[in-house]
Order: C-alpha cells, then sequence, then structure tokens
C-alpha cells in the first residue's frame, strides 16, 4: 500500500499526473484500505472526490443502526478513526474524521507535564465538580481504552430532525 | 514511529463547482525544517545531560519527541462543513 502512495507522489512529482489524478487515486487506494473507514464511503470518496456524507447530505447517509452494529461486528481491530457527524434538516452538515492516535500522542504528552502543573490542572478540574486526576492518565491504558471505545457510540436526534452521531471505527 | 501528513488539502465547493483549491505540499515543509530538528533535538539532548548532572529527571527530549509524535498522529485528519441553507457552498480540510 506504501509503494502504490508513493508511485502516485512519484508520479505528480514528475508532472505526469495531475493534483486531481493524484487525488483521485489516493482516494482510490483509501477505498481499497476501507475497512476502517466504511468501505461505501471511501469508494464514493473514490468516485466523486467527496465523501457519500455529502454526496448528497441527505440523512440517509448516516448509518443506520444495523449497518454500525454490522460494521463493529465485522472488524476485531481497535478503531482508529473518531467521527462526529452532524446532519441537519437544512443541509447544513458537517463530518469530522480525527485519528485515534491523536489521542494517544495527547495522552503520553501529560505524562510530561510538571507536577506542580498537574495539580493546578486537578485543582481547577475540581472546583469545576470533575473529580479527576489527570496522573490517572496512564499510556499503558489507552489501548483498552481505545478498544473500549469501538462500543461507544453517541447518537443526538432533535426535534426539528438534527442529528448529531459520534462513534469510533 | 509513524510518518508526519505529507499534504494538507484545502477545498471550497460552491453550487457543486470547486470554487477553490490548494495542495500544500507538506513533505517539502518537513525538509525544510529537518535542519532545525536536528539543532532542537542536540540541545535537548544537552539539556538532559545537564539534568541528570544537577540530579533531576530528564524529560526534555522526550517531549520534543512527544510533540513530534503528536504532529504524526494528524495524519488521517478530515473535517467537512457544508452548507447548504444559505450559499450552497461546502468546505473540506484533509491532512494526508
Amino acid at each position: 500500500m506504501g509503494d502504490d502512495r508513493n508511485r502516485i507522489l512519484d508520479l505528480l512529482a514528475s508532472g505526469r499526473i495531475s493534483t486531481e489524478e493524484a487525488t483521485r487515486l489516493l482516494d482510490a487506494l483509501d477505498a481499497k484500505a476501507g475497512k476502517n473507514d466504511g468501505d461505501e464511503e471511501a469508494a464514493a470518496t473514490a468516485k466523486t472526490g467527496w465523501p457519500k456524507f455529502f454526496a448528497s447530505g441527505d440523512k440517509d447517509d448516516t448509518k443506520t443502526d444495523a449497518d454500525a452494529k454490522s460494521d463493529k461486528a465485522g472488524s476485531g481491530a481497535a478503531p482508529k478513526y473518531m467521527y462526529v457527524k452532524v446532519v441537519s434538516q437544512k443541509g447544513d452538515n458537517v463530518n469530522v474524521k480525527i485519528p485515534l492516535g491523536l489521542l494517544k500522542a495527547g495522552i503520553k504528552l501529560t505524562a510530561l507535564i510538571p507536577k506542580p502543573a498537574t495539580e493546578q490542572i486537578n485543582k481547577a478540574m475540581a472546583e469545576k465538580g470533575m473529580d479527576f486526576d489527570i496522573n490517572n492518565l496512564r499510556p499503558q491504558d489507552l489501548e483498552e481504552l481505545v478498544e473500549a471505545m469501538r462500543e461507544m457510540e453517541i447518537e443526538v436526534d432533535s426535534n426539528n430532525g438534527d442529528t448529531v452521531r459520534v462513534y469510533a471505527a | 514511529m509513524s510518518m508526519p501528513p505529507y499534504w494538507l488539502s484545502f477545498r471550497v465547493v460552491e453550487q457543486g463547482r470547486t470554487k477553490f483549491r490548494l495542495w500544500l505540499p507538506l513533505f517539502l515543509l518537513w525538509l525544510l525544517l529537518l535542519p532545525l530538528l536536528l539543532i532542537a533535538l542536540a540541545l535537548t539532548l544537552i539539556a538532559d545531560l545537564l539534568s541528570i548532572l544537577a540530579c533531576k529527571k530528564p524529560g526534555f527530549t522526550r517531549f520534543l519527541l512527544g510533540v513530534l509524535n503528536t504532529i504524526n498522529a494528524v495524519k488521517g485528519t478530515e473535517v467537512h462543513v457544508q452548507d447548504k441553507s444559505s450559499k450552497n457552498q461546502g468546505v473540506a480540510f484533509t491532512l494526508r
């Protein structure tokens, strides 16, 4: 997969393909490895240049409960991305994909926060009513946390038909 | 350690047509920043050595590597915003 990606970048650098074509090819590669993102969505992205989410912008683009469950059951690997999808009735949609590696890297960085600073953070959080010790965020527990996120799904449906979905896959 | 993002793409679509597209080859930026990174790495190693000599816990190099790891971890971030109600406009931001 890495070779294919490098070959596309080489072709782009040598001017044999345009940036537009390179985007399509890279998207097609992503679609091929689309187990993490959902094959259908990645394939739609490769075809149109936009994720399926935006292909029509309709509410139907979000996966149904059954789809989401079958995706999760089918993939035994730990989730790699966190998705936030906001679909409004008027068509104002937001789709955010965040690598969970960022969470891991961030938590690893917290281990390097000096002790006086962590004490201040804990104190500030306690004042806000959050009884949480930042020192308990240990990189060792990350894998378990990320694995547990596979089961997590937040879905909010508002009265006016707007929906918000947060899940990891 | 994973690789940092190679490309940053920013795209604005209006009425179904791409109005503005920006491709930033980040790999060129990383190449330009490599000498600075090597200097920073040397300085953090010296600082860690001084910390050890002063009987303090060394953490400067670990911090630098942690920051690099965080930069690498942003690869794959995608943000798409679609505003159909007023301007029928869409914005896509991708780090690959």
